[in-house]
């Protein structure tokens, strides 16, 4: 009962929910720019939280990661750029329908599922953290690189026409991944003594490059310059009919987030490229997907804001941060002195009490300053197309520029936008290069890790319960995306021979 | 020669030049088992048989007669959107040399005119306010706003 007192007080606590709705706003802000990372925004706030109450200074920081990792699905609807890692896969059916003219509805859907999911993922995170936690624990090696293989494995579903080109497409991203230090030896690969090569391609120069840069080349060609993009675009929150439509794509990301949230390392891209595949498998509508799904939104967006929640079961059970933000999340606790662990919830309950309130106030402010901000973007990208077009130059510009102060990096976005153009034009994927840059790294170093525990036993993979489990649904993914496929290849065989025949 | 042909020969000439690069990779006494090429040659030669497939698939093709899957672009529509797209990218490189000496503010101005006017707008004082306070406006969020450091005016 005075738990419940306690959250009552709290929500009732002006300086509690004044933090929270600017953590989320400056998380959106963050997020919705390209470059500006979730962790980047919250390392941005952690100098302010110094002088703050420990539990407000949380409270800020987690809601701006809540915040950023719904911002990230704003430019990928709207200019074809996702925000952050987790947000590529909103881009492929978000994007369709905001060239549709349906912008609006895709952001009202990607609004109302980030909510949903965040509520989910905060549920899970308060009532299951205990059990969560011990998931996290038992992932070995083996483990992470099988997860690695089962987020590979989305790829078959999602190569477009061509099986081989999805493949080729992986193999590049997988490639790029190779780029830095050796994980095991620590030898420099592919780095030509560039310093800035030494840790790798970060996923999100290849992700603007691929997506953005390449767009941006593309559309010099075309034209009609003075027309608007995205015409009678207004947002729209699902109706009745679509809201039940949904509910199984984020039912499938809300599980899938869950998962993948405890998992440290393994984060919002794969559970959101998972839940697309998912959700487009169980679909009565496969057929829209990849051509404007309001499922190809919801369930990607479900996942990403579920995972935001419940990747804080790691930080504050064991001190495990899962990614960049999660760590500068662990920076705050620890500036603090507040130690994660089993301790940090029988010692300092009121803080953990205090977050738990702030992050649900949060999730509720994502609903409102989306309302607020989300018809100003429309506005934005409704501007003349060689307006449009300038601004997001510069904006991935400066953007870009921002995560390291480096020109080097903005070289290698203008790179990979030129590859983009080509593969454009030569009809090859991005998501399954994406894939693999994304997961490249973890595949290869758990990968060899393994080896070198189990002395080169290559069954070491298949003795893991869990790396098992895993390699076996993979298996499954696979196996049932070739057999649509080729079912969807003989149907089209038969109609054609069918109608040929008439 | 048709864009089915020009695909398998570009992997093929990657997955190569790749593998070239990863054979020049140095060893490690730290090195493991597979070490630090072993997955790099694998890719390569996973890349060298999708092209290898791609091409056999591009001959039997022809062979049989069907018809190629993806909308054929004409050689004239091509070159134009290399020249437009070459008109992009140079602005954008254009930035990437004139920043550090001109600083972060009048390069975005220039990039804004620049690509506004290489994509249809007239040159105008609109088009220069619009740049001038676009530069402004980002100037403000990112090292204002933001506190990133931008490149100053003459590298200073």
């Amino acid at each position: 009962m005075d738990i419940v007192y306690q959250v009552v007080a709290l929500l009732l606590y002006t300086p509690l929910i004044f933090v929270a709705m600017a953590g989320v706003g400056w998380g959106i802000l963050g997020g919705a720019l390209p470059g500006i990372s979730p962790s980047i925004a919250m390392a941005l706030l952690l100098p302010l939280t110094y002088g703050m109450d420990p539990g407000l200074a949380i409270v800020l920081l987690a809601s701006t990661y809540v915040g950023a990792e719904y911002g990230g699905s704003i430019p990928a609807i709207l200019i074809n750029t996702p925000g952050t890692n987790a947000a590529a896969a909103t881009v492929l059916d978000g994007y369709e329908m905001q060239k549709q003219g349906r912008g609006g509805e895709a952001l009202g859907i990607s609004l109302y599922s980030g909510v949903l999911g965040g509520l989910f993922g905060l549920t899970m995170l308060i009532l299951l953290t205990k059990q969560l936690s011990e998931v996290a624990l038992a992932f070995t090696p083996m483990a992470y690189f099988s997860l690695g293989v089962l987020g590979l494995s989305v790829i078959v579903s999602l190569s477009g026409e061509s099986l081989l080109k999805g493949f080729a497409a992986a193999l590049l991203g997988l490639m790029v991944a190779t780029v830095g230090s050796d994980p095991i030896s620590g030898v420099s690969r592919f780095t030509y003594d560039q310093p800035e090569l030494l840790d790798g391609i970060a996923p999100i120069l290849v992700m603007v490059g691929l997506f953005a840069v390449s767009e941006l080349l593309r559309q010099a060609s075309v034209p009609v310059w003075d027309k608007p993009m995205g015409e009678g675009a207004r947002l729209k929150l699902p109706d009745g009919p679509m809201r039940r439509r949904l509910i199984k794509p984020q039912l499938l990301g809300s599980v899938i987030g869950t998962v993948e949230g405890v998992m440290p390392g393994a984060g919002g891209t794969i559970a959101s490229f998972m839940s697309y595949n998912e959700a487009r498998r169980w679909s009565k509508n496969k057929d829209e997907f990849g051509k404007g799904s309001p499922e190809g939104v919801a369930a990607p967006e479900t996942a990403n804001n579920t995972v935001a929640a419940t990747a804080l079961v790691p930080v504050l059970s064991f001190g495990i941060p899962g990614s960049n933000s999660a760590a500068i999340l662990l920076g705050g606790l620890l500036v603090h002195g507040l130690l994660p662990g089993p301790r940090l919830f029988e010692e300092n309950s009121g803080i953990v009490i205090g977050l738990y309130t702030g992050l649900f106030v949060a999730t509720l402010s994502l609903l409102a300053l989306g309302m607020l901000i989300l018809p100003v973007c429309l506005w934005l990208v409704k501007r003349p197309k060689a307006y449009l077009m300038a601004f997001i130059y510069v904006l991935v510009f400066s953007g870009i520029y921002s995560i390291d102060q480096s020109l080097f990096d903005l070289g290698l976005v203008l790179g990979a936008g030129i590859v983009g153009f080509f593969m454009r034009l030569a009809g090859f994927p991005f998501l399954p290069a994406v894939l693999g840059v994304v997961l490249g790294y973890l595949v290869e170093s758990n990968f060899r890790r393994s080896l070198v525990l189990s002395g080169g036993d290559h069954t070491i993979f298949l003795e893991d319960p869990i790396s098992l489990g895993l390699l076996i649904v993979a298996g499954i993914f696979i196996i049932g995306s070739l057999s649509a496929r080729m079912w969807a290849g003989w149907r089209s065989l038969r109609g054609g021979s069918a109608s040929g025949s008439v | 020669m048709a864009r089915d042909l020009y695909c398998p020969i570009g992997l093929l000439a990657v997955a190569a030049g790749y593998y070239h690069a990863a054979s020049g990779i140095g060893r490690s006494a730290l090195a493991d088992e597979i070490g630090a090429t072993g997955l790099p040659m694998a890719y390569a030669l996973a890349l060298a048989s999708i092209g290898l497939l791609m091409a056999l698939q591009a001959i039997l093709r022809r062979i049989l007669g069907c018809a190629q899957a993806e909308p054929r672009i004409e050689l004239s529509e091509l070159i134009f959107m290399l020249h437009r797209a070459g008109g992009v990218l140079g602005i954008g490189i254009s930035y990437l040399l004139i920043v550090t000496t001109v600083g972060y503010v009048i390069a975005l101005i220039m990039v804004l005119a620049a690509m506004l006017v290489y994509l249809g707008e007239r040159p105008s004082v609109r088009v220069a306010l619009v740049s001038i306070g676009g530069a402004c406006f980002f100037w403000v969020l990112f090292e204002r706003f933001l506190g990133i450091s931008m490149p100053e005016l003459w590298g200073l």
